[in-house]
C-alpha cells in the first residue's frame, strides 16, 4: 500500500519517443506556394490526435499523435503558425507539435515529485515565439493530506525542447483560464478579472476590472468564463461575461436586464474595452470578431449568431445540428468553423449563417480549442 | 455561464452499488479494530502528538458507516490501499462505532443514510451555494470534524476537482479563500468534532438487538407487507435474519439475510426477499424496543419504503392498520396488525366491527362499517391499543404524490454504462379536517390510497419538447420508467430522452375525481457512482 500514486513521468518519456516514430507516418503533404499565407484549422481529438485540416477543402491533412491522456486539447499556435502548443495528459502537459511533419519537438512535463500541476487552458506563446507561458495550479500531496497552492505563471524557453523546466516562475491569482501575450511583452490573464503580468519581473495590472467592477448596486457582478478565447487572426482576446442591470434595489431577478458583455483585449497594446454588447438571449460558449469588421461578432454553443457591438444587437441566429463550444473564422472571413463537444466540425457562411459543409473526425474533441496557424511561405 | 438563483438543491437517485456490503458481518472483533485500523492506516498517516494516541486526521473526524465506507473507497481508488473485503467490514465497524454519530446528530439527515434521495433539501447559507451545489446537504451535516479537518476537507475538495472553482457559482467569487475563511469556520461551529451528544452516546448502555421483531413497510408494486423478523446473534453486533409476512393482498413474502449494527443503533440489513436482493437502513430506539428506516433493491436503491421494526415483548401491541382508513357509511375491511393479538376488538368511536374474518396473534382481520365524525380512531385488541391509527373520513380531498419532486436518469438499452433509474411514485390521501377546507394543517391523513397514474409535460415548454412523448412512462403501479439514453434523431438537435415532467395520481370516488401532482425530472445519467449522494 502507498499513498500516493506515482507520476508518470518515466512512462510519458516513453510515449515521447513514440509519438515522435508515429510522426513518419504522415500520409498527406501540404502543397507550400510561395508569398502565400496559408491557414489550417487546428483541433485535438480523443484518443490524442492533433488534426491539422485545410480549411479550403474542408478536410483532414494530417493527425498527428499527442502524448499522455486527452485533457484538455487547449492549443496555442506559435507566430509563424509551424508548431501547435497542445494541452495533454489530463490538463497537466503541453506539447509542442510540428503541424507539418507531427515531430514533437517540445514538452513540458509539469508535475513531480510530490506536486501535481494542473493548467486550465492557460497556454500561450511569446509574439517574438520563444517563450511558452503557462498558468499552473500545483497541489501538494503528501501522505495523509492535500495542499492547495499558489497558482503561478511559468515561463518556459521553447529554444529548451524535450523535457524543458521552467526558467521563471510567478505568482498569480486563482481561477485563471485562457492567457495570451502581447507585442509589448505581458501576458494576459483571464480570471475573475482580466489582468496582464510581466513575465519578466511578474508584475501584474488590471486590464478590465469584472469581478471587482464598481459599478454601483444596480448592476451584478458579472460572471466571467472563457474556455476558448481564438481572437489571434485579428490579434484580440475576448473575455466574454453575463451581467445584469435592475430596475431597483429590490433585485427583481426576472424584471433586470441580462446582458452579454465582454472584455476585448488589443493584443497590440495591451489595451482593452469594457462594454455591455448585446441582450442576454441564449447560451454563446465562444466569441470570435469579424477580421473585416471588428463590429461584428459570431457566437456559438446551440445556435451560431452575429452581433453588432455598436447598435448592441443581435441581428441573425440560427440553430446548429448538436451542442458545440468553439467557434473560429477564416482569415477572410468568409467561413466560420464550429467545433468542439463533438466529433463534427460544422462550417458556415459568416454572411447568410447557412451550413456549407462540415469534416467528421475520427473521435471528440470535447473540450478541445479550435484554433488557426498561418504559415506564410 | 448563466447565474441561476433560483437554484436548489434537488439531488437524484443515481444507480449504487454499494460494494462490500455494510449488512456483512465483520470478521475481526472489536477488540482487534484498533489494531486492524493502525496495521493499513500508519502507512499514510501517523501518530500525533505524545499522549493524544491518535492517528492523524482520522482521529479528528467521525462519520456514519457510509460516509467511512466512502473514505475507505477514496483509500482504495484513489491512494493505493489494498486489503481483503472482510477486513475492510471491520475497519469500518470499528471506525463508525469509535468515531461516529450519535443518533441525535444523525437525526435531520437520515433519509440520505436511507438512500431516499428524491427530495429538495432545506440548505441554510454559506452551505447552499458553497457546499449543496455539487452534493447533498446531508453529506456534510452527516460529518462532525475538527476546525482544522474541516479546512483540510478545503484542501481534498479542490485537490482532487480541480476545477471546482470554475463552475458557475464558483467562478463568480474567491472560491478557495471564502471555503477556508468562512464555510470551514462555520462547518466546525455548526458540526464540531466535540459534541455532548456524542460523549453522552458513547457512555451510554447500547440497546440489545437479538430477538423478535414485527415489520411492517411498502414494497414498490407490491404493496404495504406485515412480517416477523427474527435476528439471531451470530458475532459482534452481527445477526442472522430470517423474515415472514404477508403483504396486505395475502400473497406471501420470505426473506433470509444478516445484519450488522455500527455505532450501537445503526442497523444495517441485506437480504434475499423472494429473490430479489433487498437492503435494510434502520436506527434503533436508544430503548431497542423500535428500529425505523427504509428498505430497498440493492439494485436500485430508488425503489424502496419506509420499514418499521417493533421489538415482540410479553404483552400484546397493536403496530399498525391496513389500510388506516374507512369512510362514512361504508362497510370495509380492516387487517390489524401486532403482536400477542388476543381480546376484543374495538376500531373506536362510531366504527362498527360487523365480522372476525380471521385472526392470529400477529394479525385480526375485520369487516368493518364506520360511522361518526371524521377523525382518527383507537384501534384496540384486549389492552393493546393503537392510537390514531384508523382514520375515518367522509370523502377524499386531496391527493399527496410521493415523492414531490424526483429525479429519474435515462440509461438502459442505448447506454449501456448506466441502468436507468426509476421512480416509484405513491398517492397519499388526506380528508378535510373540521374547517372542511382541504390543504390545511388540520387534514386528516388517511394513507396510501389506489389511484389511477399519468405523466403530462411540466409546462408548455416541455409540451413543445414533447417531453410527455419521449421522456419515459409510468405503470399502474406508478412506477415511472425513465427513456432510453444516447441521443435521439426524433429529438431537437438529436438531444436525449431528458425531460421535465408532472406526474398526475387521479382518485375517483367522490362527486368529482381529485387530482394530485408531482414534479420530475428526467435527467442524464450519473456516471459517478456514490454510496451517499
Amino acid at each position: 500500500m502507498s499513498s500516493i500514486k506515482p507520476h508518470r513521468t518515466a512512462a510519458l518519456a516513453g510515449l515521447l519517443g513514440a509519438a515522435v516514430l508515429a510522426a513518419g507516418c504522415a500520409t498527406k503533404t501540404m502543397a507550400p506556394t510561395a508569398g502565400v499565407t496559408d491557414e489550417y484549422l487546428l483541433t485535438v481529438t480523443r484518443p490524442g490526435q492533433l488534426q491539422v485540416m485545410d480549411m479550403q477543402a474542408h478536410a483532414i491533412l494530417r493527425s498527428c499523435d499527442i502524448p499522455g491522456k486527452f485533457g484538455s486539447g487547449s492549443i496555442a499556435p506559435s507566430p509563424d503558425g509551424r508548431t501547435a502548443f497542445v494541452l495533454s495528459n489530463m490538463w497537466e502537459d503541453v506539447y509542442g507539435i510540428d503541424i507539418e511533419t507531427c515531430e514533437v519537438v517540445f514538452s513540458a512535463i509539469q508535475s513531480g515529485g510530490d506536486i501535481r500541476v494542473k493548467t486550465f487552458q492557460s497556454v500561450a506563446v511569446s509574439v517574438d515565439g520563444r517563450e511558452l507561458y503557462t498558468v499552473q495550479n500545483p497541489v501538494r500531496h503528501l501522505p495523509d493530506r492535500l495542499e492547495v497552492l499558489q497558482p503561478q505563471l511559468a515561463v518556459y524557453n521553447i529554444a529548451d525542447g524535450l523535457n524543458a523546466q521552467p526558467a521563471r516562475t510567478f505568482p498569480v491569482n486563482r481561477r485563471i483560464t485562457k492567457i495570451a501575450a502581447t507585442a509589448t511583452g505581458e501576458v494576459i490573464l483571464g480570471g475573475a478579472d482580466v489582468e496582464a503580468i510581466d513575465p519578466r519581473t511578474g508584475a501584474t495590472r488590471v486590464v478590465t476590472a469584472l469581478a471587482n467592477w464598481d459599478r454601483g448596486p444596480l448592476w451584478l457582478p458579472p460572471d466571467a468564463f472563457a474556455m476558448h478565447s481564438q481572437g489571434e487572426h485579428v490579434n484580440e482576446y475576448i473575455m466574454p461575461y453575463v451581467t445584469a442591470r435592475f430596475e431597483s434595489e429590490e433585485w427583481d431577478f426576472d424584471a433586470a436586464e441580462w446582458w452579454w458583455g465582454f472584455s476585448r483585449v488589443d493584443l497590440a497594446t495591451g489595451r482593452a474595452e469594457q462594454m455591455e454588447i448585446f441582450p442576454l438571449e441564449f447560451i454563446i460558449f465562444t466569441m470570435v470578431s469579424d477580421p473585416n469588421d471588428r463590429n461584428i461578432l459570431y457566437g456559438a454553443f446551440n445556435t451560431v449568431s452575429r452581433h453588432d457591438v455598436a447598435k448592441k444587437e443581435t441581428l441573425a441566429v440560427e440553430p446548429l445540428d448538436h451542442t458545440y463550444y468553439a467557434i473560429n473564422i477564416s482569415g477572410d472571413g468568409s467561413k466560420l468553423f464550429i467545433g468542439g463537444a463533438g466529433n463534427d466540425i460544422s462550417i458556415h457562411d459568416s454572411a447568410s449563417l447557412a451550413k456549407i459543409g462540415s469534416i467528421q473526425l475520427p473521435g471528440d474533441m470535447s473540450t478541445a480549442d479550435l484554433r488557426v496557424a498561418r504559415i506564410r511561405r | 455561464m448563466i447565474h441561476d438563483y433560483s437554484i436548489r438543491t434537488i439531488f437524484g437517485a443515481g444507480a449504487l452499488v454499494l460494494a462490500g456490503a455494510l449488512a456483512a458481518p465483520p470478521v475481526a472483533g472489536a477488540a482487534d479494530g484498533e489494531a486492524l485500523l493502525r496495521s493499513y492506516c500508519l502507512t499514510c498517516h501517523t501518530e500525533q502528538g505524545a499522549g493524544s494516541g491518535g492517528l492523524s486526521r482520522i482521529n479528528e473526524m467521525r462519520k456514519s458507516p457510509e460516509g467511512w465506507h466512502m473514505t475507505m473507497n477514496r483509500m482504495q481508488n484513489m491512494h493505493g490501499l489494498t486489503m481483503p473485503p472482510e477486513d475492510k467490514r471491520a475497519v469500518i465497524k470499528h471506525l463508525a462505532d469509535t468515531r461516529g454519530l450519535a443518533p441525535a446528530e444523525a437525526e435531520p439527515w437520515r433519509y440520505l443514510l436511507e438512500q431516499d434521495t428524491n427530495r429538495v433539501e432545506d440548505v441554510a447559507e454559506p452551505y447552499a451555494e458553497m457546499c449543496a451545489r455539487c452534493h447533498s446537504g446531508a453529506r456534510f451535516a452527516l460529518q462532525r470534524r475538527s476546525a482544522g479537518e474541516w479546512a483540510l476537507l478545503v484542501h481534498t475538495h479542490m485537490g482532487q476537482n480541480p476545477t471546482l472553482e470554475l463552475h458557475a457559482l464558483s467562478r463568480d467569487r474567491p472560491w478557495m479563500q471564502l471555503a477556508l475563511d468562512e464555510t470551514a469556520p462555520a462547518l466546525a461551529a455548526d458540526f464540531p468534532l466535540d459534541s455532548a451528544e456524542w460523549r453522552a452516546w458513547q457512555a451510554a448502555v447500547k440497546p440489545e438487538l437479538a430477538g423478535s421483531w414485527r415489520l411492517v413497510g411498502h414494497v414498490p408494486g407490491k404493496g404495504e407487507f406485515d412480517a416477523r423478523m427474527t435476528a439471531e446473534g451470530s458475532a459482534a453486533d452481527g445477526y442472522t435474519l430470517r423474515v415472514d409476512g404477508r403483504y396486505l393482498d395475502g400473497s406471501r413474502l420470505s426473506g433470509r439475510g444478516s445484519a450488522t449494527v455500527y455505532t450501537g443503533y445503526e442497523w444495517r440489513g441485506t437480504l434475499e426477499l423472494d429473490g430479489v436482493p433487498m437492503r435494510q437502513v434502520m436506527a434503533a430506539a436508544a430503548d431497542g424496543a423500535e428500529m425505523q428506516g427504509r428498505m430497498f433493491r440493492r439494485d436500485a436503491r430508488e425503489l424502496g419504503g419506509e420499514l418499521r421494526a417493533v421489538r415482540e415483548g410479553a404483552t400484546g401491541q397493536v403496530i399498525a392498520a391496513l389500510p388506516g382508513h374507512l369512510r362514512r357509511g361504508e362497510t370495509g375491511i380492516v387487517t390489524i396488525v401486532g403482536s400477542r393479538l388476543a381480546g376484543n376488538v374495538s376500531l373506536g368511536a362510531g366504527v362498527r366491527v360487523l365480522e372476525v374474518l380471521s385472526r392470529d396473534a400477529d394479525r385480526v382481520v375485520v369487516r368493518a362499517r364506520a360511522d361518526g365524525a371524521n377523525g382518527l380512531r383507537e384501534v384496540r385488541v384486549g389492552t393493546a391499543r393503537g392510537a390514531g391509527m384508523l382514520a375515518v373520513y367522509d370523502r377524499i380531498a386531496r391527493v399527496e404524490v410521493l415523492p414531490h419532486n424526483a429525479v429519474a436518469r435515462v440509461g438502459g438499452p442505448g447506454d449501456a454504462q448506466m441502468e436507468k433509474v426509476r421512480v416509484a411514485y405513491r398517492a397519499v390521501a388526506y380528508a378535510a379536517g373540521p374547517d372542511g377546507e382541504a390543504g390545511t394543517d388540520d387534514d386528516i391523513r388517511l394513507g396510501p390510497v389506489p389511484v389511477s397514474w399519468s405523466i403530462e409535460p411540466a409546462d408548455d415548454d416541455a409540451a413543445e419538447a414533447d417531453d410527455h412523448v419521449f421522456a419515459g412512462s409510468i405503470d399502474a403501479d406508478g412506477l415511472f420508467t425513465p427513456g432510453d439514453a444516447g441521443p435521439n434523431p426524433k429529438r431537437s438537435m438529436s438531444g436525449g430522452n431528458t425531460g421535465r415532467l408532472a406526474v398526475v395520481a387521479t382518485v375517483a370516488g367522490g362527486a368529482e375525481p381529485v387530482e394530485g401532482r408531482a414534479s420530475l425530472l428526467v435527467a442524464a445519467p450519473d456516471f459517478v457512482r456514490r454510496v451517499l449522494d
